[in-house]
């Protein structure tokens, strides 16, 4: 899927490479098999970033996608946060990258978005969209955020999750976001700050500590839980 | 025979139940096994552990998998300790164990960036300039520009670039300001070399080797407890952790060691359960307050007041009443409190002059060399004596610099009082601090005369000049001061505990609010157990009596105490002060190579505190008078100014380092002065005397004397150090601030008399600002360049710490992830940029460096009478003498590079040394020649070993220090030995043959070899403690008398009442009047002190932006208040408050507790501006840092040199930024607005 390899470098920090060659990417853009509103979106985006100052785009970009996590451009940062889990789930997607012949050739963790689209690209057409399903839930989380942000980034996001084709209701998403968003005086915010009781023996059933984590509530950064679980099994393949 | 055909013969069947059933073997596919064998399957473990601010220095195993750091553990092969002593183990802490996280963290910094708005400037200038000093030229000369980057400071917008473009810029800006203002407009900070000390080398030597200023820090954390060098000469030198063990009485006095101890805190717990009682003293219900037998809690800032009463039990009945031998005999050989003071008149009044001298004496009593500052003492035979151990026997004369009982004539025997020797009683006056009130009436005063008349019995004795003196004994002071009765029929004296006179326990009652009873029994716990031990009394203090302005009396308040009872330099006794991290043991070893004294010596070194005092401009607001502070029997037009023109005054008279140095190019001085036919020196003095050229400090605003670039790494120095944020803010970085208050000139107020005043004060005086770290800190947002560093597991380094005797190291268990490059490795570049950048522009320059006398040279016996201004005529201009001493340094610049890569000739021609010892290293350099290799290539370094790699910087380390090469430790305790004419080369020779070397360390952590540099022993019979050498070697302390010192005598410290030990409260800083009730916002305002002490979910090892940390702590800025002032301003647990006064505001969580005493809020250090802080309602800008509140006060007795013991050292000596005087207002606040569309 060439379409995947043009978002990756999309989502990439922006150059003067990037610029240089916009008008082509946009022919590839219109000859892909996202649909004409995607189409239009992408291509708008193209347009207007690359018509713009390139240094302002740079500006923009650290400033989304370096400050903070909620827009972390790092998978696991999503889904792991600073668990323990995230090193294991690094090394089992590098291992899936190898089982597939390929080896990481530069300095970038695996879980980097643009170098997993682009590990998806390589893949064909059906393990590409499957590849995407899997992280749809990640990319619906971002394409909202960066909604709510008015950036236009979130075209990118929405034109992934089209072709995932997963059935992620982003209404429901939105609205989710939404409530919590201005975060002024709402409990949601106060649930952030609370200190929770420590207990022991409240859930048996759970897995060891998992009862004294902090409540993902309590993660300003991360207002919607993904579901690991899924993320985890997909991407492991040793499961 | 059907039986034989039913049974199989040869087989049985594969799944025969065994085990009476219980066991069966199956052939099941395993595979699913893999799932958990793999889970914890690691390629390799190294080892490593945290860096900057952590002093637990814990080693620790890094898993890696696939190239990916996964997760970490303790370390558990420390070597053991000895038989009946527990070992060190378990170490490490949560904070440590949830570090592996900030690698792969999403706040990681990946790549260097430039602010945009700089970057954009620098790509035009470069397209128009091919030279990049020249383009670099046309940003910082033209006002527009270099406002247009300067104003959007702080408010993001960077932008990537590569390493060679930012090395570029960085070289070009820092060649342009040395070729036109001067390498001493080039600064460094970066704190606590211990931890991880080849990163702090590295900036270290670069700025070194360019001339730049590096800064200290410990003094300006307010971790460097001036008391410390006034007693004993020393910075700070402490028990290990294990020692703890061995006490038999431990007072925990303002330290919270389970909180900021955590790996060593066993021993406080495990010394319970061996019987040792103990006494824990905070004025808050700290979590250590649970480790105490009993837990006393006096008001905060009034801990001098204890400290004195327990001092005048502990006098009373250990040592007039029924004396201790054991004391008696320890205060007599190793205190001051046998030597003669002089009493001087004043207005008709007599009070404490300074020591008798032997110059002072006919015939300078037989002593010759330095009589000056050889102090006298009376035999018990009746002769006046000059005993052994004096500073002026430490230099131009060898052997007699000895702790021995002994003189010139033999053995001696010296009288503690003169009560039985005296020809009369004297009245002498004392000053009193105690009965002034407080600005807010918050701490308590007494109806107590502030001067205190006392009798006291003299001696008179025959001056040289032809006069007589009156002299008394310390002993006999020390006495009269507390009010201790010693049967001389002075009735000013208590004759009971209960008596309401100065530093008795029932006086203290109403400051502290501690009981008498309570203080009673303590001090008599405390001395009997040191009288029947032989001093294995302990006291573990921190911060909470450190950080305030008058720290000195509350430390020696208690410092006092330890050496009544001779517990000083005894196992298991002694001052435990644990604040801040300033042991890095192979110091001699290291500090050629952090501060290139291999190729060119002297190197700039600056104090902290006044450096930022002066150019964030906090005097332009100062509202502190000197005469508040001083004594009453002190000349008050003396003192008729401000704190910065005695800091101008003290850099003047050669006691303090400038930086920058003098008013001019320091490159262009010799020229100048050939141009004019004169010596550089010669010419320099008369120019400064004829006032045509000025120190920079006479001028801050003057853009001839700005710090024009910054490199700041290993710190978050605008996130958690920086006392007076938002003075920063506006006048370093020339960005958006939340300063409230005005200043000098726009109020009216008195304006300093020796620095010169600029109506608009400059703003934005930094060119360049650039920093090193791994995260996005709060300094790093404030940063025109920020360069992506290594973590603690991405480089190889080394950790050392006052808490256990081990030197164990960080190593690489990957390489930097991203784009991050190591300290050495960013440094080295930059050195390698500037050699190239700077051709055309500098070569071989001559640049001329002043320097402070300094401590433990013989500079530090410049000034032994009065303060005199040689720009008033007072005296003689004399470089080193009476002003600054001035050296010509010569730099290669072009060849910095190579200067940098490699290890130096002065080694081998002048050698090493440290603390006033040298030896001679031409074995060792020979060493390192053959373990780094040599340089092959012609050019400057040629043949000389390597330094490469962080490892061979390492390995010069190590090489060179006597702790971790037991021949240098031979060589230097031989080279101490030829001071004191005694052998100590017994403490190192069983270990000669060690050599500590890179390897060992990564293999196992190593305990280090006893060496002269530290007063203790490293030693299989006796734990670390500090002093040990002191006492049971003989070696003198490094002060005017050579002993303990009760007594202060120079003239400043006279002034300020400051003796002997006082009560003296908290000062008025008068932040909160201004802004009261002035802006109001419908809640209640309540004024309360600001206190801010660690915390537990942020530094040390991790800082407090973990979300593993947030999530434990309740996640963002909090405060800690009283139930009884919370109700009272109606505030409830989690409210949004505001904190705020003149300085600036903040915005954070109530948090109400029993906790807290009433009239006090807490806010723990360093909690990050960058996490969860919304706009305060005053400044309508995000609310501040724990700091933005708080402002250096500096005080004056810091500022003192050329004094023996009060003599400028790096660290050791100078202004601290203290800060717990300080009031705010707090009020509920009545909107949250998160500024989020900024």
């Amino acid at each position: 899927m060439e379409i995947l390899r043009i978002l990756s470098l999309l989502l990439d920090y922006p150059t003067q490479e990037l610029v240089a060659v916009h008008s082509e990417l946009q022919t590839l853009v219109t000859d892909s098999g996202l649909t004409a509103e995607h189409q239009t979106a992408v291509n708008d985006f193209i347009q207007h970033r690359c018509e713009g100052d390139l240094m302002a785009w740079q500006e923009e970009y650290d400033g989304l996608f370096e400050r903070g996590r909620s827009l972390s451009m790092l998978l696991f940062e999503h889904v792991h946060g600073e668990s323990r889990d995230r090193g294991q789930a690094m090394v089992d997607l590098k291992q899936q990258y190898q089982d597939a012949g390929l080896d990481i050739g530069v300095n970038e963790l695996p879980d980097y978005i643009p170098l997993y689209l682009e590990f998806l690209s390589t893949q064909g057409v059906q393990n590409g969209r499957f590849g995407l399903e899997e992280i749809a839930p990640i990319m619906a989380l971002l394409a909202c955020r960066l909604e709510q942000r008015e950036s236009d980034y979130a075209a990118i996001f929405h034109a992934l999750l089209s072709l995932s084709e997963a059935p992620i209701d982003l209404a429901d998403l939105r609205s989710q976001i939404d409530k919590e968003a201005p975060d002024h005086t709402s409990e949601a915010l106060d649930k952030v700050w609370e200190e929770e009781m420590v207990s022991f023996m409240a859930n048996e059933t759970a897995s060891c500590g998992e009862g004294n984590r902090p409540s993902e509530q309590q993660r300003r950064d991360q207002y919607i839980p993904l579901n690991t679980e899924l993320l985890q099994t997909s991407t492991n393949p040793t499961v | 025979m059907s039986h034989l055909l039913d049974k199989l013969r040869f087989f049985k069947a594969r799944k025969e139940p065994f085990a009476n059933d219980h066991g069966v073997t199956t052939d099941q596919d395993r595979s699913w096994e893999k799932g958990y064998r793999q889970r914890w399957q690691h390629d390799k473990v190294v080892r490593s552990t945290h860096g900057v601010n952590c002093t637990g220095s814990c080693s620790w195993k890094i898993y890696v998998k696939d190239g990916l750091v996964t997760w970490e553990t303790q370390q558990t092969d420390y070597p053991r300790t000895r038989p009946d002593l527990p070992n060190h183990e378990p170490r490490g802490c949560p904070r440590g164990a949830s570090y592996s996280w900030y690698i792969y963290s999403a706040n990681r910094l990946k790549y260097p960036k430039v602010r945009g708005q700089l970057m954009k400037l620098w790509r035009e200038a470069k397209a128009k300039h091919r030279d990049p000093v020249t383009a670099w030229e046309s940003i910082v000369s033209d006002p527009v520009k270099a406002k247009s980057y300067k104003e959007r400071r702080g408010m993001g917008g960077f932008v990537r670039a590569s390493w060679d473009e930012v090395n570029e810029l960085i070289a070009a800006s820092n060649v342009y300001t040395t070729k036109e203002y001067g390498p001493d407009r080039v600064t460094g900070f970066s704190p606590i070399p211990a931890m991880s000390m080849v990163s702090y080398a590295a900036g270290a030597r670069y700025l070194s080797l360019i001339g730049g200023n590096c800064l200290s820090f410990y003094d300006w954390y307010c971790d460097l407890p001036p008391a410390s060098p006034q007693i004993w000469g020393e910075q700070t030198d402490v028990p290990e952790s294990a020692d703890w063990y061995n006490s038999n009485y431990i007072i925990v006095w303002g330290s919270n060691v389970p909180q900021t101890r955590t790996p060593d805190a066993h021993f406080l717990t495990e010394v319970r359960y061996k019987g040792t009682k103990t006494c824990v003293i905070t004025s808050d219900y700290s979590e250590a307050s649970k480790f105490g037998d009993t837990w006393l809690a006096p008001r905060q800032g009034t801990d001098a007041a204890l400290a004195m009463a327990f001092g005048h039990v502990i006098l009373k009945e250990f040592h007039v009443d029924k004396p201790s031998a054991y004391f008696t005999d320890y205060v007599k050989r190793t205190t001051d409190m046998p030597m003669l003071v002089m009493l001087e008149e004043n207005e008709g009044r007599l009070s404490g002059g300074r020591f008798l001298r032997a110059a002072d004496l006919v015939d300078n009593l037989g002593e010759d060399n330095n009589p000056d500052w050889k102090t006298i003492a009376l035999n018990s035979d009746g002769r006046l004596t000059s005993p052994n151990g004096a500073i002026g026997y430490r230099w131009g004369e060898k052997g007699k610099w000895n702790l021995e009982q002994k003189d010139r004539n033999g053995e001696l025997d010296l009288t503690l009082s003169l009560k039985d020797y005296r020809d009369g009683l004297a009245e002498v006056a004392f000053p009193y601090f105690g009965g002034a009130p407080h600005e807010y009436e918050y701490f308590q005063h007494t109806e107590h005369s502030d001067v205190q008349l006392r009798q006291v019995p003299f001696k008179t004795v025959e001056l040289a000049s032809g006069g007589t003196a009156k002299v008394v004994t310390v002993f006999d002071m020390m006495l009269a001061h507390y009010g201790v009765d010693n049967g001389i029929g002075d009735s000013s004296r208590a004759s009971s505990f209960d008596d309401n006179v100065p530093y008795t326990p029932a006086w203290q009652e109403v400051i502290t609010g501690v009981n008498r009873a309570d203080v009673i029994r303590i001090a008599r716990e405390f001395a009997s157990t040191a009288d029947k031990t032989r001093g294995r009394s302990m006291v573990i203090v921190g911060a909470a009596l450190n950080h305030w302005y008058h720290m000195d009396m509350n430390y020696r308040g208690l410092i006092n105490m330890l050496m009544m009872c001779g517990c000083v330099g005894q196992t298991g006794g002694g001052w435990a002060h644990y604040v801040g991290q300033e042991k890095l043991r192979p110091q001699t070893g290291w500090t050629p190579l952090a501060f290139a004294l291999d190729w060119q010596r002297p190197p700039r070194h600056m104090n902290g505190t006044s450096f930022f005092y002066n150019h964030s401009s906090q005097w332009r607001y100062e509202k502190l008078n000197m005469t508040e502070v001083i004594s009453p029997l002190a000349p008050k037009e003396k003192w008729n100014g401000s704190i910065i023109d005695f800091n101008t005054r003290a850099e003047r008279m050669g006691w303090l380092p400038s930086a920058p140095q003098l008013g001019t190019n320091p490159l262009g001085l010799t020229t100048a002065a050939a141009k004019a036919g004169m010596d550089v020196k010669d010419y320099v003095v008369e120019q400064l005397k004829s006032g045509d050229l000025k120190f920079a400090c006479e001028q801050p605003d003057n853009p001839k004397n700005f710090p024009r670039n910054m490199f700041i790494w290993r710190s978050n120095l605008l996130g958690s150090s920086g006392k007076g944020h938002e003075y920063m803010l506006k006048h370093l970085l020339g960005t958006k601030h939340g300063l409230l208050g005005k200043d000098l000139g726009d109020f009216g107020g008195q304006k300093p008399q020796d620095v010169e005043w600029v109506d608009d004060g400059a703003e934005g005086k930094v060119d360049l600002w650039v920093t090193l770290d791994f995260r996005m800190s709060t300094t790093c947002l404030y940063s025109d360049i920020v360069l992506p560093t290594a973590t603690w597991y991405e480089k190889d380094d080394m950790n050392t710490s006052d808490m256990h005797p081990f030197i164990h190291p960080l190593s690489a268990a990957i390489d930097p992830v991203w784009e991050a490059r190591s300290d050495w490795e960013i440094f080295k570049g930059i050195a390698k940029e500037f050699s190239r950048v700077c051709v055309g522009h500098l070569g071989v320059e001559k640049d001329l460096v002043t320097t402070p006398m300094h401590h433990d040279t013989p500079a530090e016996l410049a000034q032994p009478y009065g303060v005199k201004s040689w720009w008033k005529g007072e005296c003689d201009a004399i470089p080193g003498k009476t002003m600054p001493g001035l050296t010509v340094v010569e730099r290669d610049y072009p060849n910095t590079y190579a200067r940098f890569t490699s290890v130096g000739p002065l080694l081998e021609s002048i050698g090493n040394g440290g603390k006033g010892i040298s030896w001679d290293t031409k074995d060792e350099v020979k060493l390192l020649r053959q373990l780094n290799y040599t340089h092959a290539n012609e050019g400057a370094n040629q043949g000389m070993a390597r330094l490469d790699t962080a490892i061979d910087a390492c390995e010069m380390i190590l090489t060179l220090a006597p702790e971790t090469n037991g021949h240098v430790a031979v060589k230097a305790w031989k080279a101490l030995g030829e001071f004191t004419g005694l052998d100590h080369t017994h403490l190192a020779r069983p270990k000669e043959d060690e050599k500590i070397r890179w390897r060992d360390i990564v293999a196992q952590p190593r305990k280090i070899i006893s060496s002269p540099t530290w007063s203790g022993l490293e030693d299989e019979h006796v734990s670390y403690n500090a002093g040990y050498t002191n006492v049971h070697e003989m070696i003198p302390w490094r002060t005017i008398t050579g002993r303990q010192q009760f007594y202060q005598d120079h003239e400043w410290m006279r002034d300020f009442g400051e003796q002997l030990c006082s009560y003296k409260p908290p000062i008025n800083l008068k932040t909160v009047e201004p802004v009261l009730n002035k802006n109001p916002n419908g809640n209640k305002e309540i004024v309360l002190n600001w206190i801010t002490p660690h915390q537990k979910w942020g530094i040390h090892s991790t800082y407090s932006d973990n979300l593993l940390m947030l999530t434990l702590s309740r996640g963002g800025p909090i405060v800690w208040m009283s139930e009884i002032d919370a109700k009272a301003a109606g505030i409830e647990d989690n409210d949004w408050i505001e904190i705020f006064n003149v300085n600036g505001a903040i915005a954070a969580r109530a948090v109400v507790s029993q906790r807290v005493p009433e009239g006090m809020s807490m806010m723990y250090h360093a909690q990050e501006r960058i996490v969860n802080v919304p706009g305060s309602e005053m400044t309508g800008s995000r609310g501040g840092i724990h700091n933005s509140v708080t402002r250096a006060v500096m005080k004056p007795t810091h500022m003192i040199g050329g004094y023996a013991q009060q003599s400028y050292g790096f660290n050791y000596y100078g202004t601290v930024g203290c800060n717990r005087d300080e009031f705010v207002i707090v009020r509920k606040m009545s909107k949250v607005d998160w500024l989020d569309t900024e």
